[in-house]
C-alpha cells in the first residue's frame, strides 16, 4: 500500500499537480509585493501632486502680493501695483460731429443781408483725446489730456492733484477753473453737443493752483484757486503765447457746492447748489488802427451761439474810420479790458430718478476802456449776464446724474438684445450784454452826429447783438457705457447786431437754426 | 515733629524720583526678518531677550518675527519690508540688501563676531526609520529610485547650502572635475519631486506629507523632526558637508527711522551671550561661544565641513553668480 502511494505520489509530482499550490503560493507572494510596491509608488505620486498643488498655491499667493494688476475694460486700460498705491491708466475720448444750418440759417460773418457769409454745414473732428492719468503713492493723481481735435494740438489738461486727505487737496497745473457748473461737467457728459450761452462768460481751462476738498461727510465741496486768468469763455491756450499769461494780473477763484441731502433718501436727495466767483484785475491794450486787436491784446471776449458756434458779439476790435462823415474821430481805438473783472454764479443741479435739471446764472462785471479820440478815453464797468436751465429725462429708466448714464441693457446688435439708454433733453438760455456797451446809442436825429455819438460805444450795435435767446431740444442714445449718439436742434434769436447796406439801420441779427449730431466714444 | 517732617520729606523725594522712572518705561517693537527654520529658536530667544532687556533698561520689547526662504526674505526687505534686524541663512542675501537698497553699510559683516554669525549649522540627511533605501552618503542620494526632498535654491538659503554640499562632495570624489559635479547635481535634482520655497516647507513635505525617501536638511531641522516625531526618522551624517554660517545684522536705515538702533543692536549682541548661545544650542544650532560649544559638543555629530570660502566655491558672490543666478548651473540642470 505504501509503495502504491509512493508511485502515485511520484506520478502526481512528476505531472506537476502536487507542486502547483507551492508555486501558486510563491506567485501570490510576489504579486502581493509588486502590488504593495505599486500602491506605495502611486501613493507617493498622489502625495507629490497634492503637495505640488499646495506649493503652487503658496507661490501664487506670494506672487499676488507683488504682481501688478493689468486691467483692460470698458473703463480703459491700465496697470496697477499689487498694493494699489501706484496706477497708470490710458483712456480716450473721440467726438465726431456734424453741424447743419437748415435753410442756410447761420451767419459766419457780416452784418447785412447783402454782405453776410452763410455758415457752412460741416462735419468735424471735435475731440480726439488720448488721456493718460494715474496715481502715485496712493495720493498723487496726475492727468494729461492732449487734444488733436479740429486739426490742432492743444494740451487741455496737465496737472497733479495731491490728495493729502479728503478735506485738503492741492491741484496744480492746467485745469478747469472751478467756477461754472456746466463747464465743470465732463466734456463727454454734457447733455448737448455744445454748452449753452452761459459758457461764453465762464472761464474754461487755466493754469494755476487750487486748494480743494470735501467736508461735512462729503456734503460740501470747496475750491480756492489762484490762476493766470483767462477771458470769458476762453482757455489759456487761446492766447497768442499759448498757455502763458499775457500780463502780470492774476485771478482769484472760489467755489462752494453743497449736496446737503445726499445721504438722506428722499425727494431732495439729488439736490445740489452752489456759488462760484472769480476776481481779478485784468488789463489789455488797444489798437488805434484798423488791424483787429487779438483777444491777447484786448483781454476781452467775443460771444458765440450755442450749437451753431457762430460769433454774434464782439467789442470794437479796431479803430473806427476817422472821417467825421463816417462817424469817426481821429485817434480813436479798440475797446480793451482795463481793470477789475468780477464774475459770480449761483448754480444748481437736481436729479431724481430718470429726471435731471441743471441751472446756472452768470454775471461778469468788467472794467473796460476805449480811446475815443486823441487824448480822450472813456471807461465804464460793464455787466454782462447769462443764464440757462437744462432738463433731461431718461426714457429707459436709468437714473439721471451729472455724468453719463450707464445703460441698464446695453445695445448689442449681435445678440439683438438691449435698447441702450435713451434720453430726451431740452434747454433754454439767454445772454445779455450790458446796454452801456452800446451807448451812446446815437439818439440825435442828425445822421452825422448820430454816427459820431454811436462811434464812441464799446461795441457796435449794428454788428454786435446785445442779446441772444436760445431754446434747444435733443435726444441722446447711449448704446453702452462708452458709445453715445446725439441729435440736437437749437433756435437762437438775437436783439440787435444787424444793419442795412447803408449801415444806418439798427436791425436784429437773423435767427439761427442749428442741427448737430455727434458720435462719441469714451473710455 | 522734626523727625516726622524729615521722614515725610524722604518719602516724598523718593516717590518724586521713582515716578518719572516708572512712567518712562517705553514699549518698543522690533521686526526680525529671518529664514525659514528659525521659528522655534527665535520664539525662545525673543522671550529671553525681552526679559533681559526689561531687567536692564526697564523697557518692554516685543519682537515680531517673519520667516521664509532666505532669498525671498532678503528681497522683501529690499522691496520695503521694514525689518529692524535680519537673521538670514547666508551672507549673500544680506549683501544684496546693501547692493540693491543701501539699507546697511558695505562692511556690515565686520560689526559682530565670527563674521556676524552667532551660530553655525550644517547639512545632514533625514531618512525614514530603518533607512529603507540604505542611504549612507551623497552617492546614495543620486541613485535612481531615491526620492529626495530639498527646497528651491532660487528662494531658499538652506537649499543653496544643500546644493553646495553636494557639489563639494562630487568635486572631492572626482578630483575637482566640474563637469562631473554638474552631472552629479543634475542627477540629484532629477530625484526631487517637489521644490518647496523654503527649508521649513521641505520639512513639512517630508515629515508631514510623507513624501520622499530622504530630506536634505539643516541639522537643526533634522534634530527638531526627531524631537517632535520620535521613532519615525533617523539622521544620517554624510562624509562631507558644508559649514553653514547664518549671519545677522541690524538694518541701519530702518532702525534709525524707527529709533530702535540701541535695542536692535543689543538684540543681536545678546545672541552671543551665554544665554543666547545656550538657547541656540538647545534648538540644535552649533554655538560659537567656546564654553557653550564644549558643553553641547556631544549633541552634534562630527562632520568634515567645507567653508564657503573654500576654492570649490570661492566665496558667496562667486558661488551665487556661478550656480544660482539666472542662467547659472542650477538653471542649466533643472528643467521645470
Amino acid at each position: 500500500m505504501q509503495y502504491k502511494r509512493k508511485i502515485i505520489a511520484s506520478l502526481l509530482i512528476g505531472s506537476g499537480i502536487i507542486s502547483a499550490p507551492l508555486v501558486a503560493s510563491a506567485n501570490d507572494s510576489t504579486e502581493l509585493e509588486e502590488l504593495r510596491a505599486l500602491v506605495q509608488e502611486l501613493d507617493q505620486k498622489v502625495r507629490v501632486l497634492a503637495r505640488q498643488n499646495e506649493v503652487n498655491a503658496e507661490d501664487a499667493a506670494a506672487a499676488k502680493a507683488t504682481t501688478p494688476i493689468v486691467n483692460a475694460s470698458q473703463n480703459g486700460f491700465g496697470l496697477k501695483s499689487a498694493d494699489g498705491q501706484h496706477e497708470i491708466k490710458l483712456r480716450g475720448a473721440i467726438q465726431t460731429d456734424a453741424r447743419f444750418f437748415p435753410g442756410g440759417d447761420g451767419v459766419a460773418s457780416g452784418n447785412t443781408n447783402a454782405g453776410k457769409v452763410t455758415a457752412a454745414d460741416t462735419a468735424l473732428l471735435k475731440q480726439f483725446r488720448p488721456i493718460l492719468q494715474g496715481t502715485l503713492w496712493g495720493k498723487y493723481d496726475f492727468l494729461l489730456t492732449p487734444d488733436f481735435g479740429n486739426s490742432k494740438v492743444v494740451v487741455q489738461d496737465a496737472y497733479v492733484d495731491a490728495k493729502f486727505n479728503p478735506w485738503f487737496q492741492v491741484k496744480a497745473g492746467k485745469q478747469k477753473t472751478p467756477f461754472g457748473i456746466e463747464r465743470l461737467q465732463g466734456d463727454a457728459d454734457g447733455k448737448f453737443t455744445e454748452r449753452a450761452l452761459p459758457n461764453d462768460l465762464v472761464p474754461n481751462r487755466d493754469i494755476g493752483v487750487q486748494f480743494h476738498g470735501q467736508v461735512a461727510d462729503s456734503r460740501l465741496e470747496y475750491a480756492l484757486g489762484y490762476f493766470n486768468g483767462v477771458i470769458d469763455g476762453g482757455s489759456s491756450d487761446s492766447y497768442t503765447n499759448v498757455d502763458t499769461d499775457n500780463n502780470r494780473d492774476k485771478d482769484f477763484v472760489a467755489r462752494v457746492f453743497a449736496t446737503p441731502f445726499k445721504n438722506d433718501p428722499g425727494f431732495l436727495q439729488g439736490l445740489g447748489f452752489g456759488f462760484g466767483a472769480t476776481y481779478g484785475d485784468q488789463r489789455g491794450s488797444a489798437v488805434t488802427s484798423t488791424t483787429a486787436a487779438t483777444a491777447s491784446q484786448s483781454n476781452l471776449p467775443g460771444f458765440k451761439s450755442g450749437l451753431g458756434q457762430q460769433t454774434f458779439f464782439t467789442y470794437r476790435t479796431t479803430a473806427v474810420a476817422t472821417t467825421v462823415a463816417a462817424g469817426g474821430l481821429a485817434g480813436n481805438g479798440s475797446t480793451y479790458a482795463d481793470g477789475q473783472r468780477y464774475r459770480w454764479s449761483p448754480q444748481f443741479n437736481y436729479y431724481n430718478g430718470p429726471f435731471g435739471l441743471l441751472g446756472e446764472y452768470v454775471r461778469v462785471s468788467q472794467d473796460v476802456s476805449r480811446q475815443t479820440a486823441t487824448g480822450v478815453t472813456r471807461s465804464d464797468k460793464l455787466n454782462n449776464d447769462s443764464w440757462q436751465i437744462v432738463a433731461s429725462w431718461l426714457l429707459t429708466g436709468e437714473d439721471a446724474s451729472y455724468t453719463n448714464p450707464n445703460p441698464k441693457q446695453p445695445f448689442d446688435l449681435d445678440k439683438g438684445t438691449g435698447w441702450g439708454a435713451w434720453e430726451l433733453v431740452a434747454r433754454y438760455s439767454e445772454l445779455s450784454v450790458d446796454d452801456k456797451a452800446f451807448n451812446p446809442f446815437g439818439a440825435a436825429t442828425n445822421p452825422t452826429l448820430k454816427a459820431q455819438a454811436q462811434a464812441r460805444s464799446y461795441a457796435d450795435p449794428r454788428s454786435a447783438a446785445r442779446k441772444a435767446s436760445a431754446w434747444a431740444t435733443g435726444i441722446n442714445w447711449y448704446l453702452n457705457r462708452n458709445l453715445k449718439i446725439a441729435l440736437d436742434y437749437e433756435r437762437t434769436s438775437f436783439d440787435g447786431g444787424w444793419t442795412d447796406t447803408a449801415g444806418t439801420a439798427y436791425l436784429d441779427r437773423p435767427t439761427e437754426n442749428a442741427v448737430t449730431t455727434r458720435l462719441q466714444i469714451g473710455f | 515733629m522734626k523727625n516726622l517732617y524729615k521722614t515725610l520729606s524722604v518719602v516724598v523725594a523718593a516717590l518724586a524720583l521713582a515716578a518719572p522712572l516708572q512712567s518712562s518705561a517705553a514699549d518698543i517693537n522690533l521686526l526680525n526678518v529671518s529664514y525659514d527654520p528659525t521659528r522655534e529658536l527665535y520664539q525662545d530667544y525673543n522671550a529671553a531677550f525681552a526679559k533681559y532687556w526689561k531687567a536692564k533698561s526697564g523697557d518692554n520689547v516685543t519682537v515680531k518675527a517673519s520667516h521664509g526662504g532666505s532669498g525671498k526674505q532678503g528681497r522683501a526687505v529690499i522691496d520695503g519690508l521694514e525689518a529692524d534686524v535680519v537673521t538670514l541663512a547666508l551672507a549673500y542675501d544680506i549683501d544684496a540688501i546693501y547692493d540693491r537698497a543701501k539699507l546697511i553699510p558695505k562692511d556690515w559683516q565686520k560689526r559682530l563676531p565670527n563674521n556676524s554669525s552667532p551660530y553655525t549649522s550644517t547639512i545632514v540627511f533625514l531618512v525614514r526609520k530603518g533607512n529603507p533605501k540604505h542611504i549612507k552618503d551623497w552617492d546614495d542620494v543620486v541613485k535612481p529610485g531615491v526620492s529626495v526632498i530639498t527646497p528651491n535654491p532660487k528662494t531658499s538659503g538652506g537649499a543653496r547650502w544643500n546644493y553646495l554640499a553636494a557639489w563639494a562632495y562630487s568635486l572631492k570624489q572626482t578630483n575637482n572635475d566640474e563637469a562631473k559635479a554638474k552631472e552629479f547635481v543634475a542627477k540629484l535634482y532629477k530625484n526631487v519631486p517637489v521644490l518647496d520655497s523654503g527649508a521649513r516647507g521641505a520639512t513639512t513635505t517630508f515629515v508631514e506629507r510623507g513624501i520622499g525617501d530622504v530630506l536634505l536638511a539643516w541639522e537643526n531641522e533634522a534634530f527638531l523632526a526627531l524631537k517632535e516625531t520620535p521613532g519615525k526618522f533617523e539622521i544620517v551624517v554624510p562624509t562631507l558637508s558644508v559649514l553653514a554660517e547664518p549671519p545677522v545684522t541690524i538694518v541701519d536705515k530702518v532702525v534709525d527711522k524707527h529709533k530702535t538702533r540701541a535695542v536692535a543692536t543689543a538684540y543681536l549682541e545678546y545672541l552671543y551671550s551665554e544665554e543666547g548661545q545656550e538657547i541656540a544650542a538647545k534648538n540644535f544650532y552649533r554655538p560659537t561661544l567656546e564654553s557653550v560649544a564644549k558643553k553641547y559638543e556631544p549633541q552634534f555629530p562630527k562632520v568634515n565641513l567645507v567653508k564657503i570660502d573654500d576654492p570649490a566655491f570661492g566665496g558667496w558672490a562667486k558661488a551665487q553668480k556661478t550656480h544660482f543666478a539666472d542662467g547659472g548651473v542650477f538653471d542649466q540642470i533643472y528643467a521645470k
